[in-house]
């Protein structure tokens, strides 16, 4: 297994979405989708369940015909071509192991079918790549489950496509495995160079793993970018909450001052960098929403007399009651109520120990660096009701 | 909690008197019958013995019975699997509203007597019945007629047990993970060489509890070859037994050997055909 070695069906390149859609019935599951993933790259598509994500990927697949749109591997236009045509494999959800075959005989099963030569040492070096040729005898129904997700990367991966599409490829994992196989993905893919398109709505595993990120909301893409661009600078409501956790305030524009825009909240001033608001050019007195990180938030314990730097462009809001405080060992979480706005959350990291710590009931103000807020539009629908969803792993959502 | 020790037992005991008095009983009581002699001048009676002669008569003088038995209900056996996997495969993969429907039109023969739909049989494949002489019109009909011949048997033990094969293959494709389906097709397997290489070997478990159903009765039929068949070169070993049975007068003991010889022979095939396709492996 080298790098970047092509495979048979054609010259490599950039898997390319134009205008997608798939609609069942009135249903929209994919809404004109437009999307290029570049060639080599590990590409997440992150959203809630229901957002489309595994009918997009069942559409490049070729498991499900689109509605409209084109699906393009570098030159070739593959919309039309059947599931078995195309350089394109799949991991599935819950693997989809041949029962009736061995390990061997599952990952034998694509070349002997493309009647490659040398099916069974290609086979036979693929098992190797997830360290599962001692296994290769094995029925799958013997196997656990980290094993049989091996087995179903390397049935996909022995046949070289040009992209491999993994849906959910570590939901039935527990969680330290899934870690684990987070870092056995992230070696393959290095390894083998091979156009990785993973379907996950776990935004941690999504963020780790790949290079670019698509999050997706309702058949369509919210926001694409690194996942530290995403984090960083959250272009919607819906990512903010989707993302790690947001803190979000609704205010006014007062106008401008320089580079900065100037908002109302409550009855405090704070100000957003235009370049981190998604419409910097809004007219004064209309509605912005002020996000802010928990980790960015600052603490100031009113009963001490501490106060917020003056000067320069740092924001505070105050005083709040602490509501609720959690030590999770490497930080502390701390549930604020900030009267007129609504309860906000604050991570502290534990540089110290301190023996005056706050209890809930206690008053703070809380700070930040006017450089690390973002500013979302005012009119978006609000986040917590969309973003959130009881099951979804790591999916904590905006707090307001 | 102390275990309740004897509950399963308790729970065993009505299907085991039962299996002991109707299946047991009467097996042991036939084998022997199988060895009984016949009394001396009291045509009818007989006494206890262990008398082999029964078996060489079952043998020597019925021997074809024995091998048309076992050559019709396989031929029935390949003909009704013929007609059943495609039937089964489209209800259990192409029917989608109408399937409910489809599996109620597979078992309404059961609605009426099976004596009642081998008549009709007879009706339909009549020498002056649309279908001999169609056949007879197009000179596909070598011997001027159907009823009476060895095609009409095994057309009548493919019907009847028509049902026996559908359904299990049903039940085994049924089963089938759509999802294995669709990783072949993602695998470079066309739509045949994936349902050869994925749905069939997942189906099999069906195909052979299917098989059985339909090879073992099959087997001891005799009902379509005395209402479809000729009364010679057609009849099959349940025929004879029949006759031993009702007809023939001191005919008792050959009746029961004949009966656990189709036994023994049904046995050793089955074992035999089990042991070749038997899909123990399978999940």
């Amino acid at each position: 297994m080298r790098r970047n070695r092509r495979s048979a069906t054609g010259g490599g390149g950039d898997l390319h979405l134009q205008a997608l859609t798939k609609r069942f019935g009135s249903f929209t599951a994919v809404d004109a989708l437009d999307l290029r993933v570049p060639q080599g790259s590990f590409f997440a598509l992150l959203g809630p369940s229901g957002c489309g994500k595994s009918t997009t990927l069942r559409m490049v697949a070729g498991l499900e015909t689109p509605t409209a749109g084109r699906i393009r591997i570098g030159e070739s236009d593959v919309t039309a071509s059947r599931p078995f045509d195309r350089p394109v494999n799949t991991v599935f959800q819950s693997y989809a192991l041949f029962p009736h075959l061995d390990v061997r005989g599952n990952v034998e099963f694509g070349p002997r079918r493309r009647k490659v030569a040398d099916a069974a040492a290609q086979a036979q070096a693929a098992l190797e790549l997830v360290a599962m040729d001692h296994l290769a005898a094995a029925r799958p129904a013997q196997l656990s489950g980290g094993q049989a997700q091996r087995v179903a990367l390397a049935r996909a991966l022995v046949n070289r496509p040009e992209v491999l599409l993994l849906d959910e490829p570590l939901a039935a994992l527990d969680l330290t495995l899934r870690r684990r196989m987070q870092g056995e993905l992230k070696r393959i893919q290095h390894e083998v160079g091979i156009t990785f398109v993973h379907v996950t709505h776990d935004q941690e595993e999504a963020m780790s793993l790949a290079d670019t990120v698509a999050v997706m909301n309702a058949g369509r893409i919210e926001q694409m970018g690194s996942p530290t661009a995403l984090y960083d600078l959250p272009r919607t409501a819906f990512v903010a909450g989707f993302l790690g956790r947001t803190n979000l305030a609704d205010g006014t524009i007062l106008g401008r001052d320089g580079d900065w825009v100037v908002v109302q909240v409550g009855a405090h001033r704070v100000w957003l960098d235009r370049a981190r608001c998604a419409e910097p050019d809004a007219p004064a007195r209309s509605a912005v929403r002020v996000g802010i990180r928990p980790e960015k938030l600052r603490l100031h314990r009113v009963a001490l007399g501490e106060e917020p730097p003056r000067g320069g462009f740092t924001a505070a809001l105050g005083p709040a009651t602490v509501v609720d405080i959690s030590f999770t060992g490497v930080s502390t979480e701390y549930a604020l109520d900030l009267p007129g706005i609504g309860g906000w959350r604050v991570f502290e990291q534990n540089l110290d120990i301190e023996d005056e710590d706050l209890r809930p009931g206690d008053e703070v103000v809380v700070s930040w660096d006017s450089r690390h807020a973002f500013g979302l539009s005012g009119r978006d629908e609000p986040a917590s009701s969309s973003a959130t969803e009881e099951d979804l792993v790591g999916a904590p959502g905006v707090i307001r | 909690m102390k275990r309740r020790t004897w509950l399963p037992y308790v729970l065993l005991a009505p299907g085991l008197a039962w299996l002991a008095v109707f299946y047991l009983a009467p097996l042991v009581q036939l084998a022997s019958v199988s060895l009984q002699s016949p009394f001396p001048g009291y045509p009818g009676y007989y006494y206890r013995n262990v008398d082999v002669g029964n078996y060489v008569t079952a043998l020597g003088s019925f021997g074809a019975h024995f091998g048309r038995s076992v050559l019709y209900a396989a031929l029935a056996t390949v003909f009704a699997f013929a007609l059943a996997y495609p039937l089964a495969y489209a209800v259990a993969f192409k029917a989608g509203r109408w399937r409910n429907l489809m599996l109620v039109a597979i078992m309404a023969p059961f609605l009426t007597s099976f004596i009642l739909r081998t008549i009709a049989w007879r009706q339909i494949l009549a020498d002056d019945g649309f279908v001999a002489r169609t056949l007879g019109v197009l000179h596909l009909l070598p011997g001027e007629r159907i009823t009476e011949t060895w095609v009409a048997v095994v057309a009548g033990l493919t019907y009847t047990f028509l049902p026996f094969m559908a359904l299990p293959i049903y039940a085994g494709l049924e089963r089938v993970d759509p999802r294995l389906i669709e990783a072949g097709t993602d695998l470079y397997a066309g739509a045949f060489t994936t349902f050869r290489t994925v749905t069939l070997p997942l189906s099999m478990p069906g195909v052979l509890a299917g098989t059985l159903l339909t090879f073992i009765p099959a087997a001891g039929d005799y009902v379509n070859a005395e209402l479809l068949g000729s009364d010679t070169g057609t009849k099959m070993v349940g025929n004879v037994i029949e006759s031993q049975f009702f007809r023939v007068l001191g005919g008792y003991p050959v009746a029961a050997a004949l009966s656990i010889v189709l036994m023994g022979l049904i046995l050793v095939l089955v074992g035999a055909y089990v042991r070749r396709f038997g899909t123990k492996e399978l999940v």
